[in-house]
């Protein structure tokens, strides 16, 4: 543990590796953790707007028994007494599940999820349930019971979503991991609006029962922390076989940290320029942080070659058909009974749907299984892919014509259609003082290899020291 | 997509309501999903399958 950050007071910027391994030596006490996060919490989020219920009560009588078992030397597992915060579409025990909706009617979850579960048994402690746009596609949203949430870089930015308030959470120290999903992006864009590490693991790694669909053959669930350490840690706790969720991989959970340590000579890097520079061009901060990042890499050894990859509007198109499409069969009853109760973002998005063929869902699902391909050639050829994330800083959260354009200036939607694994973070920050952003994706299961990239990029960056200057 | 073709196919999915209520909303909706499709290719194999495969469960 980095004793000087916690004696300045500065428990909010610990790492979760270095508070487990505080709590692990009975250097740091979960209730001084949990005490100095709900004193930040306190006076941060009525900006932020990144919970949408703080369970504070809950969360500190369960730092308690954490501390006691510490002490004890009974530790649950290797994120014992360490605060999470869970986007508000996955089911936590005891808690409303509203999904940023009144149409939920504040149902209680009877059962945590399985991602929950898991972390649970690793020793994390539920902070509260974190704002999201609502049913993870309508937003930023100002017509639904509770506010968007704010990115803490500069609160009148978006913080990108739809797991919004788990990026400004994790990004503003209110808590040092949380759990997002992303079925277009949405762990992806707020980690690059909000200058954290977010990944979408390979399609299938991480159980989705226990949390609100959007849609069932794109949804992942998602680690988001602020270093990539951190990030294979929440994943070693939350991935692995549920035989009954029926898109769960067969394959074992994997060494996720093995390689992050390791040197990147050698390894071959596919990047994929024509994402940003002519399928979608990107802003010149973005471009030349993507730059950096390839030039960065080459000069600690690896091997830089130019990849081509199916355009991004064709990408997208395919993803938007499916998830409109399978989000309809969700949301048609409530559509046509209640459409009032969504907010105009959510209720356009998906009854775009119900104007969707079967011809145009099967065309989309054949066309994915080619583009899959694709990329699986591409990644014969190299190790691990590189391209944009965001193809702009976050955009101003109050400028609807602003969101609207810049939401779709991405690279992340491919990734969701073939189910690779990908990992968005910080490339530096722009002139605005805003995050910019970089992706990495790599072989199915082969999460190790994303991660080690990640890391060389962050140790030569230091990205994992930069934090919004948010007090 | 016309006004008409759009209301057709609005009623035929149960949209009387959103209709009435958000007639606008439901125009953005059509739009978007036409827009969309006209973007995609059609699969280059005029015998690719779907993804996911299809796979016999283990009650059949």
């Amino acid at each position: 543990m980095n004793a000087g950050v916690s004696a300045k007071g500065d428990l909010h910027w610990l790492t979760v590796a270095d508070a487990a391994a505080a709590i692990a030596a009975n250097t740091l006490s979960p209730v001084d953790l949990m005490k100095a996060l709900l004193a930040r919490i306190e006076r941060l989020d009525p900006r932020l707007n990144a919970f949408i219920r703080l369970d504070a009560e809950t969360a500190l009588a369960a730092a308690r028994v954490a501390e006691v078992e510490a002490a004890a030397g009974r530790l649950r597992g290797p994120l014992h007494g360490v605060p999470v915060g869970i986007k508000d579409i996955i089911d936590v025990a005891g808690l409303p599940t509203t999904a940023h909706s009144k149409i939920l009617d504040g149902k209680v979850a009877t059962a945590d999820a399985v991602c929950v579960t898991k972390l649970r048994q690793a020793g994390a402690i539920v902070v509260g349930k974190l704002s999201t746009h609502e049913f993870a596609i309508g937003g930023p949203s100002f017509d639904l019971p509770w506010p968007p949430a704010r990115n803490p870089w500069n609160t009148d930015h978006h913080p990108g979503g739809s797991s919004s308030g788990s990026g400004s959470g994790v990004a503003a120290g209110l808590f040092p991991m949380a759990l997002g999903t992303d079925t277009g992006g949405s762990v992806r864009n707020p980690a690059s609006c909000c200058g954290i590490v977010g990944l979408k693991p390979t399609y299938g790694l991480v159980s989705r029962r226990g949390v609100f669909p959007l849609a069932f053959t794109l949804d992942h669930v998602g680690p988001m922390t602020r270093t990539v350490a951190d990030n294979a840690l929440m994943l070693a706790c939350i991935a692995g076989h549920d035989p009954l969720d029926s898109g769960s991989a067969a394959a074992p959970a994997g060494h996720y940290a093995a390689a992050l340590e390791r040197d990147v000579r050698g390894l071959r890097v596919g990047f994929v320029r024509h994402f940003h520079e002519t399928d979608v061009p990107a802003d010149p901060e973005v471009t030349a942080g993507l730059e950096h990042v390839a030039h960065s890499l080459q000069m600690a050894g690896a091997e830089l070659k130019d990849i081509r990859l199916p355009a991004l509007g064709e990408f997208g198109a395919v993803n938007r058909i499916i998830l409109q499409s399978e989000a309809w069969a969700i949301h048609g009853p409530w559509l046509r009974s209640r459409p009032g109760d969504y907010g105009q973002l959510a209720r356009r998005r998906l009854m775009a749907g119900a104007f969707m063929s079967s011809g145009d869902y099967l065309q989309a699902s054949r066309r994915r299984k080619e583009m899959i391909a694709l990329v699986e050639t591409a990644l014969s050829e190299v190790d691990v892919l590189l391209c944009a994330s965001s193809m702009d800083p976050a955009c101003r959260i109050d400028i609807s014509a602003d969101v609207e354009r810049t939401y779709p200036r991405q690279a992340r939607t491919p990734f969701n259609v073939t189910g690779h694994p990908a990992l968005a973070m910080m490339s530096g920050l722009s002139s605005g003082g805003l995050p910019l952003s970089v992706q990495f994706v790599g072989r199915y299961f082969d999460e190790a290899t994303v991660f080690q990239v990640a890391r060389a990029w962050e140790k030569a960056s230091g990205t994992d020291k930069k934090h919004p200057p948010i007090v | 997509m016309d006004k008409a073709t759009m209301e057709t196919l609005a009623r035929r999915a149960g949209l009387d309501k959103a209709l009435a209520e958000f007639p606008d909303d439901v125009a953005a909706a059509a739009k978007q999903a036409a827009d969309v499709a006209a973007k995609m290719k059609a699969p280059t194999d005029p015998a690719a399958e779907p993804w996911p495969p299809m796979r016999a469960g283990d009650d059949l």
